[in-house]
């Protein structure tokens, strides 16, 4: 697994590592644009103070792909026109991995669950759950 | 973001002696889901120290002795979930975080800050005062502990005094035969603030007769209690759909007594009937 460190926001200032897959929403935890995974679990990185991930395993939309190879939620997303404007597009893929990682055969109200903490204001909804239901070849190693 | 002083003591000795030193001005912080959102606000009294306790490993985890569970209050919501402790002895509590914001809010959300909050919507907290908990409060002075039904004196305002710490929170466990539910009325299924919620509990003897009845209403009277009105009718009786109509009305009936009629009762009235009901209904 790989890390990427990630944009948090502490003191009214925004250090800008040229990170910008995590995308800044309501800045409230209602939207989850901003989703990462800490410890393998999906977190709204608004409501992570930035001392708060020393020593803490973070991975971003970043360290989703394997270089050029995209994860196989990516190229589902792709496959099922999943993404319309996109912004939702990179918290969307950390909550579904987070569920894919601890649940390899979700349902589908395992997976509306999952992604509940997510909105799409393009309401592609459906998409979004169909490319999660039909991933294929997710490794399951951590 | 106003600029502030962070520390993160690493015991609660270090964190109770930062809160007597730094006083009016520090705000204890957990899960963050409630005290980051306020730290972006630009009101006057936004905290000035952030005395951040995550890191405090005794503060955390679900244990059991005999016939109680203990739960640390910097447990999240997802670990309160996937307990086996919770889901055997304590299952309306369960039931009750399953509903709490979203799986990010619930992976960083904690029992602990739930309480501390003392937001009227607490969803932890109805669920709590029908088991019986009790908390205990640790200060760089000493310790105390409190029954939560008597913790809260009126939304967003406890007992605790300043300085003073959660560090424990303690309930018996539900015996077998008792059956629990916890029901909750939002404007959404998931991000949903509760608009009004009900805790049971329900023991049936051997006949099918109930030998004790708790009802919590949530979000709906001034402090949570157990309204004893309502559970007084059950006690001693079968349990019918007759009986359990006739508890959400006294339920109703009390509330409206605390909050008088106002815009909203044209449908709390009925629905909070409606929702006790079905929470008698749900102990089967």
């Amino acid at each position: 697994m790989k890390f990427v460190l990630i944009r948090t926001i502490i003191n009214g200032r925004q250090y800008d590592l040229e990170v910008t897959g995590t995308k800044r929403g309501c800045e409230i935890g209602e939207c989850g644009a901003c989703t990462v995974l800490m410890n393998g679990q999906a977190v709204n990185s608004c409501l992570v103070l930035a001392p708060q991930i020393d020593n803490q395993e973070i991975l971003t939309i970043e360290g989703l792909a394997d270089g050029e190879k995209l994860h196989p939620l990516q190229e589902s997303f792709l496959d099922h026109d999943a993404v319309h404007c996109g912004f939702c597009t990179p918290g969307m893929l950390m909550s579904a991995k987070d569920l894919l990682d601890h649940t390899p055969d979700p349902s589908e109200h395992e997976i509306r669950t999952a992604i509940s903490g997510n909105l799409c204001r393009c309401s592609g909804y459906q998409q979004i759950v169909d490319a999660i239901k039909e991933v294929e070849g997710v490794s399951r190693e951590q | 973001m106003k600029p502030f002083e962070y520390y993160s003591p690493q015991s609660v000795a270090e964190a109770c002696a930062l809160l007597a030193q730094l006083g009016s001005g520090a705000k204890i912080l957990a899960g963050g889901t409630d005290v980051l959102v306020e730290l972006r606000k630009s009101a006057d009294d936004v905290a000035s120290s952030i005395i951040d306790i995550t890191g405090i490993s005794s503060l955390k985890g679900i244990e059991e002795s005999s016939n109680t569970i203990v739960i640390k209050p910097l447990t999240t919501h997802t670990e309160i979930l996937r307990s086996a402790l919770v889901g055997t002895y304590a299952p309306l509590l369960k039931t009750a975080v399953a509903g709490i914001g979203s799986p990010q809010i619930r992976n960083r959300g904690t029992i602990g800050g739930n309480i501390m909050n003392a937001a009227a919507c607490a969803d932890t907290v109805p669920p709590l005062i029908a088991l019986g908990a009790r908390i205990r409060l640790q200060s760089s002075t000493g310790d105390r502990t409190v029954a939560l039904s008597e913790f809260f004196t009126k939304p967003y305002i406890t007992v605790a005094q300043r300085g003073e710490l959660l560090v424990e929170i303690r309930f018996p466990k539900l015996p077998s035969d008792a059956r629990s539910s916890f029901m909750k009325l939002g404007r959404r299924n998931a991000l949903s603030i509760s608009r009004l919620s009900v805790a049971a509990i329900l023991t049936r003897d051997q006949s099918g007769v109930l030998t004790d009845a708790r009802i919590v209403p949530g979000a709906s009277l001034p402090t949570w209690h157990r309204v004893s009105e309502a559970e007084n009718l059950l006690i001693g009786h079968k349990p019918t759909r007759e009986l359990f109509v006739e508890a959400g009305k006294k339920v109703s009936d009390i509330m409206i007594s605390f909050t008088g009629r106002r815009w909203s009762t044209e449908y709390k009235e009925p629905v909070i009937a409606v929702l006790v009901r079905r929470a008698l209904e749900e102990c089967h």
